[in-house]
C-alpha cells in the first residue's frame, strides 16, 4: 500500500521538478530499403519509416497522458545513410536530406536523426557524398540531425575525418548564417558514439540493431537537485559519499520511470523495446539544470575548481543508480553539460567562470562533450579541428563516448549573444584562444593510431 | 462454516488487538483475517474468524462484551457475507447520497480487466470535497477502491490531501471522467493529479 508521502513525493517529481520522459526515440533500419536508383530509394525509405511511425505520437501521448508524465519529445532513428546511401552523390545525398525532412514533418517529430557516417577508420565514398552533403543538407532542412564518428578506442582517430569535419562545419554556419549557425546546431561529431542513443543530435540507428526498435532518453536534473536540496536541508552537514547515494538512488527511480513509459509504447507499437537511456539533460528553464545542481553541491558556478570532481561524482551516481533500474541501459547515460541549452551553465559562461578549456576538462568525467558551444564565426578550420581532435584524443583514450556540438558564428565574436531558440537556447560566444591560428598540425591527415589498451584480443 | 465478521472501535491504546484476540482464543475461535486502521486516535479492526459450531453469534457476541468490559471499546459482530453486493443494496462511499457500484453490477467488470489509477487532489480544505469528487466518479459507474483523506488546514501540501484509488474497466468512459474531474481543478482551486496506479509503484517500490 502505497502512504500519502509517497504518492505526494511523486507528483511533486512530475509537476515541480521537470522529471519527464525526454525522448522517445523509435529506431527504424533502413537496410531493406537500398537501391541504386534515388527514387526508389526514396519511395522505400518514406514507405518504411511512415509504416513504423505512423502512431508513434499519438501513442506516446496517449501513454504520457496515463501516467501523467509528458513524453516531451517522439523522435526517429535511422540507419546512418552513408551507409544505406552510399551508391549516391553529394547533391544526391541533400535530396535525401530534404526527404527525410519531409517524412519528420508528415509524421509529426520535431527531429529525425541519422544523417550519420562511420569513419573512424577510413572514409568510403557514400561517406564522403555525405559529409561533402551536410552543410547544405543541415541548411536547408529544418528537421533533420547528423552525425559523424571520426573516432573509436578500437581504431583511433581518423584525422582526415576531423578536418572534413571542420570544414563541413564552417560551410553549415556560414549556409546558416541569417540563423547564426543554426545549422551546426543538428550536427555532432563523435568518439565511440553508441548505437542505440535516444538523445539528438546524435540519435542514428546501428548496424547491429533490429528492424526496428524503442528507445527512451530520460531526463530529470531537477528532481536530482530537488533530491540534494532536502538532503542537507535535513543534514547540513551531509558527506558527498551520502549525497552519490541520494543521487544513485533518485537516478534509479527516474530510470524506472523511463523503462516504464518505454515498455508501454514499445508494447502499442508493436515493436520491440532497446534501453532506457538516462542523461541528466537540462533544458534553458529554471530549475531543470545541470548548472543548478552544482550550486546545490556548494560550488559558486559550475565552471570553477572542484566542478570536474563534481560532475565526475555526479555522473558515476547516475550511472549506478541507472544500471541497478534496469537491465537495458544504454546511450549515454551520464550527464549533459550543454552550454546554450542549460540556462545556468550559460550564465556560467557568460559570468567567466567557464572556460572552453574548463569545459574540455569536464568532458573528461561526463557523458558527452563540448555540446552546444558557441564560438566566434571567425575560428579557423584549424583551429576547430584542432578543438573536435583534441575532444576525440578523450574519448579515444578513456574508452567513453565524447562529442562535440561547436556552433561558429558567423560575424559574431567572443562575448556577443545568440540565441537558437526553443530548447537549443541561449548563450554568449565563448572565448577560444588563438582561434584564428592555422596550426598545420590537424592537416598533416592520417590516422592516430588506436592507444595500447585497444589491444584487447 | 459461516465465518463471522468483527468490528471493534475505540480510542487507541496498546493492547486492543491482544485483548480482542485473547478472548477469541479462550473461546477457541480461529482468526483468519486481522486489519487495523487508525483515522487521528480513533482504533478500527476488523477480525474475520471461523467459529466452533456450537457457538452462535450472539453467544460470541456477549462472551466478547464481557471480557472487553471497561474499555471503552464498542463491538460489532455479524455473519461474513461473501456474495458481492449488488448496485442496488451496497455503498462504498461514506455519503449515503452517492451511487454506489460494485463490480459485479459493472458489465464486463472482471477484475483482471480493471486498471487502478490515482485521482489525487492537492489544495486548500472546503466542505463537501469528498461528497463533490465522489459524486462524480459514482456519475460513470466507477468505483473507488481506496481513499485517503487528509484535511489539517494550513498551507502544507501534505495537510491537505485526497487520493481516490479508482478501478477503471473497459467500459469505463475514462476520458469523459477524467475530463469532469479536471474541470474542478480551477473551480475548486485545487491541483489535481490523474495517474496509473503503476507510475507510483514503479518509483516507490523497488
Amino acid at each position: 500500500m502505497l502512504n500519502s508521502q509517497e504518492i505526494i513525493s511523486t507528483i511533486e517529481m512530475v509537476k515541480n521538478e521537470h522529471l519527464d520522459v525526454r525522448a522517445v526515440t523509435l529506431g527504424i533500419n533502413l537496410f531493406d530499403c537500398v537501391s541504386h536508383d534515388l527514387n526508389v530509394f526514396k519511395k522505400n525509405i518514406r514507405s518504411k519509416i511512415v509504416k513504423n511511425a505512423s502512431n508513434l505520437v499519438s501513442i506516446c501521448n496517449a501513454v504520457g497522458e496515463k501516467y501523467g508524465i509528458a513524453v516531451v519529445n517522439k523522435r526517429i532513428s535511422i540507419s546512418p545513410i552513408a551507409l544505406v546511401g552510399a551508391p549516391f552523390s553529394a547533391p544526391q545525398m541533400v535530396e535525401i536530406a530534404h526527404t527525410l525532412n519531409d517524412i519528420a514533418r508528415e509524421v509529426n517529430i520535431d527531429f529525425l536523426g541519422g544523417f550519420s557516417a562511420l569513419v573512424e577508420k577510413g572514409i568510403a565514398a557514400g561517406d564522403r557524398a555525405l559529409i561533402e552533403a551536410l552543410p547544405e543538407a543541415l541548411a536547408q532542412t529544418q528537421r533533420l540531425c547528423a552525425s559523424v564518428n571520426v573516432a573509436t578506442t578500437r581504431s583511433g582517430i581518423n584525422m582526415d575525418a576531423v578536418l572534413a569535419m571542420a570544414r563541413a562545419i564552417k560551410k553549415a554556419a556560414e549556409l546558416s548564417k541569417s540563423d547564426d549557425g543554426l545549422a551546426c546546431a543538428k550536427l555532432c561529431v563523435f568518439a565511440n558514439i553508441p548505437q542505440d542513443m535516444p538523445f539528438m543530435a546524435g540519435a542514428y540507428l546501428g548496424v547491429g540493431e533490429a528492424d526496428a526498435v524503442i528507445n527512451v532518453g530520460v531526463s530529470g536534473p531537477g528532481v536530482v537537485k530537488k533530491a540534494v536540496e532536502r538532503a542537507i536541508e535535513q543534514s547540513p552537514e551531509i558527506d558527498l559519499g551520502k549525497i552519490a547515494e541520494i543521487i544513485k538512488n533518485t537516478a534509479c527511480k527516474v530510470t524506472r520511470v523511463g523503462e516504464l513509459i518505454g515498455r508501454e509504447v514499445a508494447e502499442n507499437l508493436n515493436i520491440k523495446f532497446g534501453v532506457v537511456d538516462l542523461s541528466l539533460a537540462p533544458t534553458p528553464t529554471v530549475g531543470d539544470s545541470i548548472g543548478e545542481i552544482f550550486q546545490t553541491l556548494g560550488l559558486t558556478s559550475i565552471g570553477v575548481p572542484g566542478s570536474t570532481a563534481a560532475l565526475a561524482m555526479l555522473n558515476d551516481a547516475v550511472k549506478k543508480g541507472g544500471a541497478f533500474a534496469s537491465s537495458h541501459v544504454g546511450g549515454l547515460s551520464g550527464a549533459f553539460i550543454p552550454v546554450s541549452e542549460d540556462l545556468n551553465i550559460a550564465e556560467a559562461a557568460a559570468n567567466g567562470y567557464l572556460s572552453i578549456e574548463k569545459l574540455e576538462a569536464m568532458t573528461c568525467v561526463c557523458s558527452v562533450g563540448l555540446d552546444m558551444v558557441p564560438v566566434p564565426g571567425d575560428i579557423s578550420e584549424e583551429t576547430l579541428a584542432g578543438i573536435i581532435a583534441d575532444e576525440m584524443a578523450i574519448g579515444m583514450i578513456n574508452n567513453k563516448t565524447t562529442a562535440t556540438r561547436i556552433i561558429p558564428v558567423p560575424g559574431k565574436k567572443a562575448g556577443d549573444k545568440v540565441s537558437f531558440g526553443g530548447l537549443l537556447g541561449e548563450a554568449t560566444i565563448m572565448n577560444v584562444p588563438h582561434a584564428t591560428n592555422k596550426d598545420c598540425f590537424v592537416t598533416r591527415g592520417g590516422r592516430i593510431p588506436a592507444p595500447i589498451h585497444s589491444l584487447k584480443n | 462454516m459461516d465465518k463471522i465478521i468483527i468490528t471493534v472501535l475505540g480510542k487507541d491504546r496498546p493492547g486492543i488487538i491482544a485483548s480482542v484476540s485473547k478472548s477469541l482464543y479462550k473461546m477457541d475461535c480461529n482468526l483468519q483475517n486481522v486489519n487495523q486502521m487508525i483515522l487521528q486516535n480513533q482504533f478500527a479492526g476488523f477480525f474475520v474468524v471461523e467459529h466452533p459450531s456450537h457457538l452462535t453469534l450472539d453467544a460470541i457476541l456477549k462472551q466478547l462484551e464481557v471480557e472487553l468490559v471497561g474499555q471503552s471499546l464498542k463491538i460489532h459482530a455479524d455473519i461474513l457475507d461473501t456474495q458481492v453486493n449488488s448496485s442496488k443494496n451496497g455503498s462504498n462511499n461514506a455519503n449515503s447520497n452517492i451511487k454506489a457500484v460494485n463490480k459485479s453490477s459493472v458489465k464486463g467488470n472482471d477484475k483482471s480487466e480493471e486498471e487502478i489509477f490515482f485521482i489525487t487532489t492537492i489544495g486548500p480544505d472546503q466542505k463537501g470535497l469528498v461528497a463533490r469528487f465522489t459524486e462524480i466518479i459514482a456519475s460513470y459507474n466507477v468505483n473507488v477502491v481506496n481513499l485517503t483523506a487528509i484535511f489539517k488546514g494550513g498551507d502544507e501540501p501534505t495537510a491537505n490531501i485526497m487520493s481516490y484509488q479508482v478501478a477503471i474497466t473497459p467500459d469505463t468512459d475514462q476520458a469523459g471522467l477524467f475530463r469532469s474531474i479536471r474541470q474542478k481543478e480551477a473551480e475548486l482551486g485545487l491541483d489535481i493529479s490523474i495517474q496509473h496506479k503503476n507510475i507510483f509503484e514503479t518509483i516507490n517500490k523497488i
